[in-house]
């Protein structure tokens, strides 16, 4: 079973000039259960548009996306995905426990239970002692680590993932990718996400998308078979992010 | 906590006691000057054109001492509150409802447009026709005065509601009830304490003309009496029995409320 299939999608956009600005083209791409794909390629290239069009925030004007092998209009466990966006979209009236469980007051989790589990994966994302912070107190950092910990306290089955380390430093960064990977791996979760770091893309994914810009299509597509964990200072990492580097 | 800072926020906090002190300071310099202003300017004044500052104190404490002064205080305060309830409640529920259906927006816009450039004065004057000498008359007018405002605030603050917030609620399938609660409530709460603000000292201001007009009872009415009886040092009392009671309501209820409510914004802009 494949978790998330599209098949030839495409999309334009109207721009306000009147003007079809196509976005993505004959975009073919398979997420096999408890696989970990990366997005990768040029700013403006359509990787958010893909996103949400997996979501089923945006409609592709052709093609199909399956979800778990059913057309996504007749998807009905939309609650087993979760999204993060680019932006850490953290409501300013909440505090950060309050909005890690945005999702959990929404699938109507008793209050005890989801403080529970508001409580661990504050924990897991290092926010724990930022749990009553208002987010105009947190850096950019914490910010998309309450971002993060939003995406994962529903443990989703399907996590899709915007540019979700960017903003972090590089041993925190690490952090949280070995505590993706270890969700990941103990859940058997899927994972998509976008990345503009090569590296990144080459210890986390299994299998690394690069698109090719303007419009949007699938240039080639890269298996990644190295066994995790991965040390993004090995040999085997840096040939592949050699190789990587070099078809972007 | 390490010395350094236990200094620095000792001498933050110093500064802000000075810079209150301070504040009192001028506060009571402009009072005292009002004061002596006002003697020097009823020197040579008749009384029943400007009562001197004695003479009107003198009046207020004769005032509070009559049985009636409490409850034309009371009727007052009751009918403003009565009028402002109603305002908030039906404003903030069509202000949400044309928000939310553009609809309903676009028709009922030029509505609010024209219940906006007519008068209190007038609406005071329509309320006598149709109430008569009765409480409604002053609850009317503080809501067509009051009601607009709110509504306006209201419909403006769904317009601010964060697209990227809905759409967030939307991955987690959450119902439209939940969608109102939980953003577009706190998205439009400081916009609706804003325009009620607003709302409530202009109903205020408003109930005692109409009660001057249109009532037996309150403090609108009693002003009217002492100004035809050319009692002056008494509409004197009177207004500084109002004046007294807008800066009460305003420093103990709505900025303590408001600081309370919006903590999450006050610690932004700090
Ligand atoms: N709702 C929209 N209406 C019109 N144009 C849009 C819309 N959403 C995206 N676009 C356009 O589609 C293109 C791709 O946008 P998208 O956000 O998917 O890029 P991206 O690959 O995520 O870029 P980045 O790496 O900078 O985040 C851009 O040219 C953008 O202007
Ligand atoms: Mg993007």
């Amino acid at each position: 079973m494949s978790v998330v299939r599209l098949e030839s999608v495409g999309k334009s956009f109207m721009r306000r000039d009147g003007e079809q600005l196509e976005v993505l083209r004959n975009i073919d791409l398979e997420v096999p259960e408890r696989s970990i794909v990366a997005l990768v390629g040029a700013s403006g290239c359509g990787k958010s548009t893909l996103l949400n069009i997996i979501a089923g925030l945006v409609q592709p004007d052709q093609g199909k996306v399956l979800l778990n092998d059913v057309p996504s209009r007749e998807f009905r466990d939309w609650r087993t995905m979760a999204y993060m966006f680019q932006e850490d979209r953290l409501f300013p009236w909440r505090t950060t426990a309050q909005n890690v469980g945005l999702g959990l007051e929404a699938f109507g989790v008793p209050r005890t239970e989801r403080r529970e589990r508001v409580r661990k994966v504050l924990e897991l994302v290092g926010l724990d002692k930022f749990a009553d912070a208002f987010p105009h107190e947190l850096s950019g950092g914490m910010r998309s680590r309450a971002a993060l910990g939003r995406s994962l306290v529903t443990e989703p089955a399907i996590l899709l993932m915007d540019e979700p380390f960017s903003k972090l430093d590089p041993s925190i960064r690490s952090q949280m990718h070995d505590e993706v990977l270890r969700i990941a791996a103990l859940k058997g979760m899927s994972v998509i996400f976008v990345t503009h770091d090569v590296e990144e893309a080459v210890v986390l994914a299994d299998k690394i998308v690069v698109l090719h810009p303007r419009p949007g299509r699938v240039r080639e597509t890269r298996t990644i078979a190295l066994p995790y964990p991965r040390n993004p200072l090995s040999p085997e990492v840096a040939e592949d992010v050699r190789l990587l580097r070099l078809s972007l | 906590m390490t010395l350094a800072v236990s200094v620095a926020r000792r001498t933050a906090r110093q500064a802000l006691q000075e810079r209150r002190v301070r504040l009192i300071l001028l506060r009571l310099i402009l009072v005292a000057g009002f004061l002596l202003l006002w003697q020097v300017a009823s020197l040579g004044t008749p009384a029943f054109i400007l009562p001197s500052p004695a003479r009107v104190w003198g009046a207020w404490r004769n005032l509070v001492e009559t049985p009636s002064f409490w409850t034309d205080f009371g009727i007052t305060f009751w009918r403003i509150i009565v009028g402002f309830s109603i305002a908030a409640v039906v404003g903030a529920v069509l202000g949400i409802v044309l928000g939310a259906s553009r609809l309903l927006g676009d028709l009922f816009e030029p509505v609010l447009v024209i219940i906006n450039t007519v008068s209190s004065s007038i609406w005071a004057i329509f309320a006598l026709i149709w109430f008569g000498l009765s409480n409604w008359t002053t609850i009317f007018v503080v809501f067509m005065t009051a009601m607009p405002l709110i509504l306006t605030n209201v419909w403006q603050g769904t317009r601010t509601v964060n697209r990227e917030y809905v759409e967030l609620a939307q991955t987690f399938r959450m119902s439209r009830t939940k969608v109102l609660t939980k953003i577009y409530l706190p998205t439009i709460l400081p916009l609706f304490f804003a325009g009620a603000r607003l709302a409530f000292g202009f109903g205020a201001r408003v109930s005692i003309v109409a009660e001057t007009l249109g009532a037996s009872s309150g403090i609108g009415y009693r002003l009217r009496q002492a100004a035809d009886l050319v009692q002056t040092d008494q509409v004197f009392a009177w207004t500084l029995t109002l004046v007294a009671l807008m800066i009460a309501l305003e420093s103990i209820i709505l900025k303590p409320l408001e600081r309370h409510l919006f903590s999450w914004r006050e610690r932004q802009s700090a």
